[in-house]
């Protein structure tokens, strides 16, 4: 099986320089995260704060919140925010999330970088400008890659948390203007007060025959023809803590929660000690399965 | 490794400053990594704001929740749509490579789908129109709203007291209507269709009402919807789930940095991808052919058996209305002798040749307007026809969306309202046409108006292994409150809409799925609202240069 190791407990990133902390005011407390949720994010006075990913990020003066994206998608895909000046619409930010339970297992940042080079590098009056290379984004490691086209300068950078690809965006008709966004990616935050605050392991298939010991199956009412996925928090003792059932119908979400909330996995241990576990899993309400 | 690194208070203050349209920057204080960012980068001109924004763009901005920024843009610098392309319709003819039994089925499908039904036929007792073509018939038969509604003209033919609803006008488009909700506020989302045959002398006796329109537009509960054309469908039916769903999986991350994911609207008992309708709600032609037979003309059939309205006074024709005739009807094409309507009419689809695009030296194009400039919709006219040919081959590994040759002054007229809409030289055409090309797939355009599928092994004659350019991906995406109609149909929800396809979209009068609109420019823009996956897209058109969204809208003219 493999493990993702969540990069915010990251001694991964030492080298890389340390994840700032509170760098912005927040509501945070230690307990935000199992309770919050990758599309919970939201803009407040002037700063973007998201429990779920530890992250705070002041907008650029005079920038706020653009149209709001769609729901989450059945691949785990999440439109997290848009920014853009207020007045002349001169640049644009967009910030999407990709989980990585629900992708492919090369899902890395890095990878993502560059197979999005490879799909930039085919458009017609596309040029790459810079090629993906690592880049320091407010401590964490990132991915970077620059590309123009058509008057428009872009910039996507690609960062892991929690099992997530997190990707900035960046276009401008200004390429001096880009340059400077990107730097304003520098001030990402945490929102954490300190780092021993506590962190589920990240595993990707951890919801598997050999660590459910016992299993409720959802109703499966509404849609026939579709994949639910679910992120999940297994405590210490191998009950389900949290569920967020990332796209489904009411019906659908209640019987899911209702179903994995009688689930017992076998309690995940490392170096030692058992501890919390964060994982996923599609559930299909297709005809081969009626 | 780069590091970014720059204090906030430097970085913001520099956007700030930028945002105020100064470029003083402290070279010293922001040096280090500009040569990294920028590598390539040649600094466009910003353009200057133009404080006038037409009140409609406005008031439609903000009905769907569209954010100031992409409005403001939208109005500062509007292109021109060049307006409906005019001259031989390129469309409307059989597939080519078809043999002779196949093109003799193809024509007497054809004259069908033309046929005008009357009360002895099973028309109504409810129905929206009398004709397949009548709603089908932009540029030609097979396509879409014409520019004259015939839905006025049919509310009161054969002494018919239909009162037109207002959303029904002469020169709007054709259109059904949807509740949304039922009186209870349960959902509905059903077609109620816009006439009944009440009065007509052909149908003595039938005395039902129209639906209380009035008082539905009242609690805001109706939605429209107007045809989609039929051009190409067979290849579109041919093309396999397999690939369709590795055309929406490819390029997965160009996608994922624009905001789009769409999914497709599966028919909930085998599972497989349907495709056909404003929603993909339709899993083939046949059931299409069965639904809008029942739905927008009231004649039963052997898919949809019942009447909606089953009052017996108002019953003239035995149920199922059309069925599959066991004595032929000796027409041209035996094959078709003992076919039923909707047999025919999804023979008229299945053989139909897609829609061939104007050749990238003849294309219309809008010049570059004036600041400040009125753009007006763009009207249904025509140009004089000229000879378009297509040239399309069916060999196995064809393109049935090859160039046609066509006199430049066949294809352009100018948009109505503008006079800077004007037809420029051949040469200045194609390269707006070919710039045009690249704006759509930099923006990310084609991330959802996918060009090319491939079809798969077919029966007919020359028509497998094609590659066709329908643009479209034939899967649904969130369109945001802005577009939501609140219909759920099959998987796809009340925000989901399928991603039209573009092939033709050069001769289309009326844009979206309720036609909301004449102006390519204005359609593009109603992409854009709260939820919608093509926010992304729509700020990157209206972050281009005017030029170049001129050059993206002749270039969907060429098409």
């Amino acid at each position: 099986m493999r493990v993702w190791i969540y990069l915010g407990v990251a001694a991964c990133l030492a080298g890389l320089g340390a994840v700032r902390y509170g760098a912005v005011p927040s509501s945070y407390d230690a307990a935000a995260w199992q309770s919050a949720n990758p599309e919970d994010g939201k803009v407040a006075d002037g700063v973007f704060v998201s429990d779920y990913f530890d992250l705070s990020y002041r907008l650029p003066e005079g920038w706020s919140e653009g149209l709001a994206g769609p729901e989450p998608t059945q691949s785990g895909y999440y439109v997290l925010g848009s920014w853009a000046p207020k007045h002349d619409f001169v640049g644009t930010v967009l910030v999407v999330a990709q989980d990585m339970f629900f992708a492919p297992e090369s899902s890395e940042a890095k990878n993502v970088v560059a197979e999005f080079r490879q799909v930039m590098s085919a458009v017609d009056g596309a040029t790459i400008d810079s090629e993906p290379a690592p880049v320091s984004v407010g401590g964490r490691l990132g991915y970077r890659i620059d590309f123009s086209g058509v008057g428009l300068f872009r910039s996507m950078i690609a960062i892991e948390i929690r099992c997530h690809v997190l990707t900035f965006n960046l276009t401008s008709r200004d390429p001096e203007l880009l340059a400077n966004l990107v730097r304003s990616l520098d001030d990402l935050a945490s929102v954490r007060k300190k780092m021993s605050d506590p962190v589920p392991e990240c595993l990707r298939d951890y919801a598997t025959s050999e660590n459910v010991l016992h299993r409720v199956e959802p109703d499966g009412v509404g849609a026939r023809a579709v994949s639910i996925p679910v992120r999940m928090i297994v405590a210490a003792d191998g009950s389900v803590k949290h569920v967020h059932v990332i796209r489904a119908s009411a019906v659908q979400r209640r019987n899911i929660e209702e179903a994995l909330r009688q689930w017992k996995f076998k309690s995940y241990v490392k170096q030692g000690r058992a501890v919390e576990v964060e994982t996923g899993m599609m559930f299909n309400f297709k005809p081969a399965n009626m | 490794m780069e590091t970014i690194k720059l204090t906030r208070a430097r970085a913001h203050a520099g956007i700030a400053a930028m945002l105020l349209g100064s470029v003083a920057w402290s070279g010293g204080a922001l040096a280090q990594n500009v040569s990294n960012t920028t590598p390539n980068a040649v600094a466009t001109s910003t353009t200057t704001t133009d404080a006038a924004t037409t009140s409609a763009t406005t008031a439609n901005a903000a009905a769907r929740g569209q954010n100031n920024n992409s409005a403001g843009s939208s109005s500062r610098s509007a292109p021109t749509d060049p307006g409906v392309r005019g001259g031989d319709p390129g469309a409307g003819g059989a597939l080519t490579g078809l043999n002779d039994v196949e093109r003799q089925y193809f024509d007497v499908a054809k004259e069908v789908f033309q046929e005008v039904d009357a009360g002895p036929d099973g028309l109504g007792p409810r129905f929206n129109l009398d004709s397949c073509s009548g709603c089908h018939s932009q540029p030609t038969i097979g396509g879409t709203s014409p520019a004259t509604n015939p839905q006025v003209t049919v509310a009161t033919l054969m002494g018919a007291k239909n009162v037109v609803p207002p959303f029904i006008t002469a020169n709007g488009p054709v259109r059904e209507a949807r509740f949304v909700r039922n009186r209870d506020g349960s959902p509905d989302g059903g077609v109620h269709s816009l006439f009944v045959i009440t009065g007509r002398s052909d149908t003595p006796g039938c005395n039902i009402a129209q639906p209380n329109f009035a008082a539905e537009l009242a609690r805001n509960n109706v939605v429209f919807r107007i045809p989609t054309p039929v051009f190409g469908l067979g290849l579109v039916e041919n093309v396999s789930d397999g690939a369709l769903e590795a055309s929406l999986a490819a390029n997965a991350q160009q996608k994922r940095a624009l905001g789009i994911s769409g999914r497709f609207n599966r028919n909930g008992n085998d599972g497989t991808i349907a495709r056909f309708g404003w929603k993909a709600q339709n899993k083939s032609l046949l059931l299409f052919s069965g639904e809008a037979y029942n739905v927008e003309m009231g004649i039963t059939n052997e898919l949809f058996q019942n009447e909606r309205d089953s009052d017996p006074a108002c019953q003239f024709k035995a149920t199922p209305n059309d069925h599959t005739p066991l004595v032929s009807e000796e027409t041209a094409s035996p094959s078709a002798s003992f076919q039923s309507d909707i047999d025919l009419f999804a023979a008229f689809m299945r053989f139909s040749a897609p829609p061939t695009p104007a050749s990238a030296t003849a294309t219309p194009v809008a010049q570059a307007a004036p600041a400040g400039q009125t753009t007006g919709a763009a009207t249904a006219t025509t140009g004089a026809a000229s000879g378009t040919t297509t040239t399309a081959a069916a060999t196995a590994t064809s393109t049935l969306m090859a160039s046609a040759s066509a006199d430049a002054s066949s294809v352009m007229t100018a948009a109505a309202g503008s006079s800077a809409a004007q037809p420029s030289s051949t040469a200045s055409s194609g390269t707006s046409v070919t710039r045009g090309g690249q704006v759509f797939s930099n923006v990310g355009c084609q991330a959802c108006h996918t060009k090319t599928l491939t079809t798969e092994k077919s029966p007919l004659t020359g028509q497998s292994n094609v590659a066709i350019q329908p643009f479209s991906d034939f899967a649904v995406h969130e369109m945001g409150t802005g577009l939501a109609d609140g219909v759920s149909q099959g998987t796809a929800n009340g925000n989901e809409f399928r991603t039209a396809p573009l092939w033709g979209v050069g001769q289309r009068i009326f844009f979206l799925h309720d036609g909301r609109t004449k102006d390519l420019h204005e359609a593009i823009q109603q992409h854009a609202s709260r939820g919608s996956e093509a926010n992304t897209v729509i700020n990157n058109y209206n972050l281009l240069s005017r030029d170049d969204k001129q050059s993206l809208l002749n270039f969907l003219r060429s098409l």
